[in-house]
Order: C-alpha cells, then sequence, then structure tokens
C-alpha cells in the first residue's frame, strides 16, 4: 500500500511549552485515519504541521512523499481540509466564500458545490456572520467536499452540526472512502470514528500512546461479560482473567481479559451455563481508559 | 425601568476591575500630555515670546488646524491664553477618540464576540451593560479632569488660574463625554464594532473638519459643532462654563436617544437594513486579490473619502490668506522677506500633515493581514495552493496602491479647492500640489514597510506602527511651534524629507527612503514566510 502520510517523531515547542514530543503514525492510500485524543493533546498543532502552517522543530513529515514544510504547495493542490473552528468573513455570503475556496484550491465541480448545498441544507445566500457554528461549518465542509483530492484532512468536521447533518456527513465520507481516498479524521464522537476508521491513532499529552485497527486495539482490552448458570456464579470470580467481578443472585456481570476468555468459557462450563452475553469493548472504553491512564 | 437597568452595579465594578490598568494609563498619559506642557510653552513665552506667537497664531492655517483664542490685541495674549489655544482642541479630541474605542469596545464588540449573550443569560438587565460602560467612561473622564486641573494649578504660573484649570479639564473631559455618547449611538446604528468605530471616528473627524472652515470664516458657527461647546470655552481667558452645560445637554439626548433604540433592537442587530447577498460569488472576488480587496474595501473607500473632505477643507482657506496679510504688517514683511508667498508655506506644513494621515491606509491593510490570521479566517486557504508569498506581497502591493492613491486624493483635493478659492490671485498650479504630496511618497512607504516587516517578524507589534506614526505626526504637527533640537526632529521620517514647495525637492533622500522601504518589506517577506502562522494554538 501507498503511504499518503508519514509522520516520524514529530516535535513541536511553542516558547517553553512542549506540545508535540513524539508523535509517529502513517495514513495509507484508501485507509481513513481516526485521530483521537482529549483536548490539548496536540491534534490540531499535528493537523497544521502537516499543512505548514507551522513549522516543525523536528522529525520527518511527509505527504505524497514530499516535505509538508518545503513542498507545501505541491502537496495543498491535492488535499482538502476542514478547520475545527470554521471562521468565515461576515461580510461575505457563503456561496461566495465556498466559490472562493473553491477557487483557491484550483477548481471544483460546480454540481457537486450545488448538490452538497441541497444535501447539508445550507442557505449560501445569507451572509456568514448570520451563521450558527453548524452552519459555518457546513460552509467548510461543502468547499472542501466540492473538489477532487487524494487526501482530506477534517478536525473534529461535525462540531454544530445537528445528528441528521452528521449522518450526511458520514455518508459523503463513506462516497469518498469508497473511491480509494485517504481521509484522517479528527474527532471527538467516537461513534463516528467508529463507522467511519480502518485504523485509530490515539494521542496524549503530544505523545501517540496507541496505534492499530479497532480489532487490533480492542484485542488489547477487555470485554465485558454477563453470565447466568445452574451452579455456583461465585467460583467465576477466582478464574485467570477475571476482573470487576459483580453478582447478583446466580448472574454475574465482569470484565474479561480477551486472551484468557477460552479458560473463562471451559470453567463457566462446568458451571452449566444458561446464559452468555459478551460485548466487545466500545472506542469509547479504549479512550477512557487513555484519558485516564 | 429598574429591570432594564438590573445589576448594572455589578458590571460597573467589574469593568473597573477588569481595567484598572487601562485606566491609568489613559488617565495619566492623556492627562500629562494635556497638562504637563505648562514649562515649555513658558519657555516659549520669555521675552517676546508671547507677541511672535499671537502674529503666528493669527494665521489661517494655524487656527484651522488647533482652533482660535477670543484675545484680539498680542498684549493680552497671555501664557494660559496661549496654552489653551494651542493645547485645548487637541487634547479634547484624543479624549474623544479614546473614549470612542473604549465604549465601542464594551458594548458592540462584546455583542459581536458573544460575550453579551452570555451575560444576558444572568440576572442582569437588558440595558445594564450599556450604563455600566456609559458611567465608566463619565467616572474616567471625571477623574481626568481633576487630575488635569491639579497638575495645571501645581505649576503656580500667575496666568494659570485655578478656574481655567478646572474649566480646562472639565473640558478635556467632557470632550470624552461627548465622544463616548457618539460612540454609544453609533454602536446601535452600525450592526458591527468595526462599523461603529469607524463611523464615530468619521462623525468626529467631519466636526473638526467643519470647525477648522468655520472658525476661519465665522467662529459664531464653531458654536454650533459639538466640538465647538469643549474648545471655545476660552479657559483663562472668558471662562465659558456656560458651553459645557450645552455640551452636557447634548451628551444626555444622545445618549437617551441610543438608549432607546437599543431597548427597540435585538441583540446582535443594527438599524441598517440587511440585504440577502449573492447565491455565488462575483469573478472579482475569486483570487487572493479580490478577496484582500473585498475585506479591505470599507476601510479603503472610507480613507479616500476622508482624504479628498480633508483637502478640501484646508484648500478652501487659502482664499483668506490674502485678506489676513493685508491686515498684517508684521507677517506681510516677514513673507516678503523669505521670499515663500503665504500660500506655498502652508501648502509645504499642511502637505505634511495630511500625508501623515494618508499614511494610516496602508498600515491598516498590512496590518488586517494578521488579525485575518489571528482570526483563524485563513486557516482552510492555508490548505490550498494560495502561498505565503501570495498573501504578503498582494497585501502590500495593495497597501502601497491604495497610499499611492491617497496621495493624490488628497493633494488634489486640496489644491482644487485652494485653486478654485484663489481665483485669479493665484500663485500655484494643480502641478505644484501634486509635486508637494508626492513629494513625501516615501514617508508613506516607510510606514508600510514598518508594518510589514512586523507582520513578518512579530506581527503583534503591528499596533506599535501607529504608535510611531502618532509620534511623528505630533513631531511635524508642533515641530513649527515648539523649538526642537535638529536630531530630535529627524527621529520622525517626514522630517528628513524637504517641505516642497517651499525647500527644493532632494532626489538622493527621496530614493533613499524608496531603497530602505523596499529592503523592509523584503525582509519582512524573509519573516513572513518561515514563521508559525499565528492561530492562537
Amino acid at each position: 500500500m501507498t503511504k499518503i502520510i508519514e509522520v516520524q517523531g514529530l516535535q513541536k515547542k511553542f516558547g517553553k511549552f512542549q506540545a508535540l514530543s513524539d508523535v509517529t503514525f502513517t495514513v495509507d492510500a484508501g485507509e481513513v485515519v481516526g485521530f483521537i485524543g482529549p483536548n490539548g493533546a496536540g491534534k490540531s498543532t499535528t493537523i497544521r504541521t502537516l499543512l505548514g502552517i507551522i513549522k516543525r522543530d523536528a522529525g520527518n513529515v511527509e505527504i505524497f512523499g514530499k516535505d509538508v514544510w518545503k513542498d507545501s504547495l505541491e502537496i495543498h493542490k491535492r488535499i482538502s481540509y476542514v478547520p475545527g473552528d470554521v471562521s468565515l468573513w461576515g461580510s461575505l455570503t457563503g456561496g461566495e466564500i465556498i466559490d472562493l475556496f473553491i477557487k483557491l484550491h484550483g477548481g471544483g465541480d460546480k454540481q457537486k458545490r450545488d448538490y452538497l448545498i441541497r444535501r447539508f441544507e445550507l442557505d449560501p445566500k445569507k451572509k456568514a456572520k448570520g451563521y450558527s457554528k453548524g452552519n459555518r461549518q457546513k460552509v467548510g465542509l461543502i468547499a472542501a467536499l466540492s473538489v477532487d483530492s487524494d487526501l482530506y484532512i477534517f478536525d473534529e468536521p461535525t462540531s454544530g452540526l445537528d445528528p441528521l447533518m452528521e449522518a450526511v456527513f458520514q455518508e459523503e465520507v463513506e462516497k469518498i472512502k469508497k473511491s480509494g481516498k485517504a481521509i484522517l479524521l479528527s474527532s471527538h464522537i467516537l461513534s463516528e470514528v467508529e463507522r467511519l476508521a480502518d485504523k485509530v491513532v490515539i494521542i496524549r499529552q503530544g505523545e501517540i500512546v496507541e496505534t492499530g485497527t479497532l480489532d487490533e486495539l480492542r484485542h488489547l482490552t477487555r470485554s465485558t461479560v454477563t453470565i447466568a448458570t445452574e451452579g455456583d456464579v461465585a467460583k467465576m470470580a477466582t478464574v485467570n482473567g477475571v476482573f470487576d467481578f459483580k453478582q447478583k443472585d446466580n448472574q454475574a456481570t465482569f470484565s474479561a481479559d480477551n486472551q484468557y476468555l477460552n479458560d473463562i468459557l471451559m470453567e463457566a462450563s462446568k458451571l452449566g451455563v444458561r446464559k452468555f452475553e459478551s460485548i466487545p469493548p466500545t472506542l469509547e472504553d479504549l479512550f477512557m481508559r487513555h484519558y485516564e491512564g | 425601568m429598574k429591570e432594564k437597568f438590573a445589576r448594572w452595579d455589578i458590571l460597573f465594578l467589574q469593568y473597573l476591575k477588569r481595567d484598572w490598568k487601562k485606566i491609568i494609563v489613559w488617565v495619566l498619559g492623556l492627562g500629562l500630555f494635556s497638562a504637563a506642557y505648562v514649562p515649555a510653552f513658558e519657555e516659549i513665552a520669555k521675552g517676546n515670546g508671547l507677541l511672535g506667537m499671537y502674529e503666528t497664531m493669527q494665521n489661517p492655517a494655524m487656527i484651522s488646524m488647533v482652533g482660535t483664542t477670543p484675545v484680539d490685541t498680542a498684549s493680552d495674549y497671555t501664557l494660559g491664553a496661549m496654552y489653551a489655544q494651542e493645547m485645548l482642541l487637541f487634547c479634547g479630541l484624543f479624549a474623544m477618540v479614546i473614549a470612542v474605542l473604549h465604549m465601542v469596545g464594551h458594548t458592540r464588540k462584546e455583542e459581536d464576540l458573544g460575550l453579551m449573550e452570555l451575560v444576558r443569560s444572568f440576572q442582569i438587565g437588558r440595558q445594564a451593560n450599556s450604563l455600566a460602560a456609559t458611567i465608566e467612561i463619565v467616572f474616567i473622564n471625571v477623574l481626568l479632569a481633576l487630575f488635569i486641573a491639579g497638575i495645571m494649578m501645581s505649576f503656580g504660573t500667575d496666568t494659570i488660574s485655578a478656574e481655567g484649570s478646572f474649566l480646562f479639564g472639565a473640558s478635556v473631559g467632557m470632550s470624552g463625554i461627548i465622544g463616548a455618547g457618539i460612540a454609544l449611538f453609533m454602536a446601535q446604528i452600525m450592526s458591527t464594532s468595526s462599523g461603529a468605530t469607524g463611523s464615530a471616528l468619521g462623525i468626529i473627524g467631519l466636526l473638526y473638519i467643519v470647525r477648522a472652515g468655520t472658525d476661519v470664516s465665522n467662529v459664531d458657527l464653531s458654536m454650533i459643532n459639538p466640538l465647538g461647546w469643549t474648545y471655545l470655552t476660552y479657559p483663562f481667558t472668558e471662562n465659558n462654563w456656560f458651553l459645557l452645560i450645552l455640551a452636557t445637554i447634548f451628551s444626555v439626548i444622545v445618549v437617551i436617544i441610543a438608549f432607546a433604540l437599543e431597548e427597540a433592537r435585538d441583540m446582535g442587530a443594527g438599524y441598517l437594513p440587511e440585504r440577502e447577498g449573492r447565491e455565488s460569488a462575483k469573478k472579482s472576488l475569486l483570487s487572493v486579490r479580490g478577496l484582500l480587496i473585498k475585506i479591505n474595501k470599507g476601510v479603503i473607500i472610507g480613507w479616500l473619502i476622508a482624504f479628498v473632505i480633508m483637502g478640501a477643507a484646508y484648500g478652501s482657506i487659502y482664499g483668506d490668506m490674502q485678506t489676513f496679510l493685508e491686515s498684517n504688517e508684521m507677517m506681510q514683511q516677514m513673507f516678503t522677506q523669505s521670499g515663500v508667498s503665504i500660500e506655498e508655506s502652508f501648502t509645504s506644513t499642511i502637505m505634511m500633515v495630511m500625508i501623515g494621515l494618508v499614511s494610516i491606509l496602508p498600515i491598516a491593510i498590512v496590518n488586517k493581514l494578521f488579525s485575518e490570521e489571528r482570526s483563524l479566517h485563513l486557516s482552510q486557504l492555508y490548505a490550498t495552493k494560495v502561498s505565503r508569498s501570495q498573501l504578503y506581497w498582494t497585501s502590500i502591493i495593495l497597501a502601497t496602491f491604495a497610499g499611492v492613491i491617497g496621495v493624490l486624493l488628497a493633494a488634489v483635493g486640496l489644491g482644487g479647492t485652494a485653486i478654485s478659492v484663489m481665483g485669479d490671485s493665484r500663485s500655484m498650479d494643480i502641478f505644484d500640489f501634486l509635486a508637494a504630496g508626492y513629494n513625501f511618497l516615501p514617508s508613506v512607504l516607510f510606514f508600510t514597510s514598518l508594518a510589514a516587516l512586523a507582520l513578518g517578524w512579530a506581527p503583534k507589534l503591528g499596533k506599535v506602527v501607529y504608535v510611531y506614526l502618532a509620534y511623528s505626526f505630533l513631531l511635524n504637527y508642533f515641530g513649527g511651534i515648539l523649538d526642537l533640537p535638529e536630531w530630535f526632529s529627524k527621529t520622525a521620517i517626514q522630517s528628513w524629507i524637504p517641505q516642497m514647495p517651499m525647500e527644493e525637492f532632494d532626489a538622493p533622500i527621496f530614493i533613499t527612503i524608496t531603497v530602505i522601504s523596499i529592503s523592509l518589506m523584503v525582509i519582512g517577506y524573509l519573516g513572513y514566510n518561515r514563521r508559525d502562522m499565528n492561530e492562537g494554538a
């Protein structure tokens, strides 16, 4: 697979504050990568470095095999970007701003633009100062989705959008994904990342703490198991790989290390299983583990 | 009624807490600027100084700039009279401008930023904020008035009486209150803070220029000008307290109207109608240049109109100059001896002053690029094929171009009006005015390049360029009155340039300053190209 984004040991300081201390990850062609982390972890700083808006202090950062600082203009021809906080000129209308962005990107599809304006239900004749946060976000999204790019970078793209529009956004992203484009999606809405992303990169305090597919990450954590048995369910508490054991009558709920799943099943079958439910960890669980850890 | 202003006192105390540093700088800075020049003026007044100064100040050009005096014989021209004539109008103007900026900052600006929305969600009256801001400004100006009076009296000069000192201080303070009233009014009419600030300052500029005309032609007409109710109080001579009562009534009425307007409108809305915009962009917008022109359009047009009006206002004075000269033998001799006509002498001075003001426009355009950067307007553009070099140089070229047009309009406004009022007796043609104006073009370029340098290397210092401009401006403005040492006046860039048509054009200086300016712009570019974009991150 061709690497679209390649970040190696990226570091960035603002004055004395070490914003990024070690950021390393890749995005391949045809891949949607979810970029998640708490506020202030360095998501936007990383993205701004990728765009050549700020200059890195150390590390190797390439997009399409080109240096993001030196060859930024070459790179920009083939990418689309939506900032987390779309701020617009109050005196221009949404329609005018979309046209301007498309033109400065190098031209896009007029029909696609009109189609997206309809889909996102934006009033393009309104002056931007009258737009709500969600509507400003739509302007940024429509402009970015109207042009043809090989890489899309979205920084919290759906903040302020209502759930209906969030769904529209997700559908549009799925279309891009199907056509084999790469997408870097920084988001707080974990269900969105879970639905769209092939791979997840978790950043905390300027460092990447976890990278991998959702399946790989799930494997590292515990599933929640609910079990009801004929025999005494309390015996399960002492089995290897069982944590947070809670019992109510002959039903119990506990978290199970995925690697001990087999042992747990063997023990349970001795007691005569009446009910067995296993819920894989959600992205939220993964995320919380890193937030708190 | 009570409900409307509920808890204004909390906001008021909050403002004092938030602004106390600003208030100290405001009162100390403006207070010292207004009152502390008494010893300097004592120097000027020594020997025959007062006599000479009286004659100088009879010149319509001087009156148009600094205001009039009620004294009509040189022997009655005291130190106090001179101080009031030369200082009061200017100090009042400063007080007004600061009050406008502060008032809009606490009202319309807070509304634009969405802070007001938050504040109003608490148990705070709808108009409590405007009341708190108004009272804060009144409080500051009262403080300022007392401070000025105190300092002036502390010098213990004979003709600077206690009554006069209080009137002088009160007049400056009153100017601030009038300015605040105008600002609060415009904050209701306009739907953005920049619109409110711009229009309020525009009104003050217009009042100033109108009074320049009426002061020279007929002082009674200046009495119907709100600005006239401040400096025409004539402290130390006539002590016209009555005018301050007029000014108070005027301010109260303006503020009441503003409150009524605010009560009747929705938050965030203005009274100028909102038009529906375009569904798609015009071709002319679709480029970096188109965008920059569009976002600077209001400022450019506003200032260019101001330059024409300013030129025309000063130009209208030329008609009275010969009349003035005929009535004053001493001045007549002075001009005959120097071999320069009074018109030429005036053109030289006023052109330097006007071109100083023209420099504001290009600085504003260059600084705009950074304010756009900071407000995140450009975030999405950075990720397109638009290069930093394009953004930078388009801004610089637009600024330079605006400066060149500004000089043209100021010179044509001045020259055109002057030639038409002088009639057959004219000694200069339009090319003399244009030459005198473009002679100062390097200074405009220099200020532009300083702003460019700041944009590239230390963008937060962009505003400091205005401070240097104001400093140079004051140095030029008062340089004629105060006898400053050569090196000191040379710290203003304009002082290096000979004043045409009184002096000869100096090509090496013209070229040198131009080359330095262009070099600074290139150095600024090197910085802009390599620095982090400032997005508050």
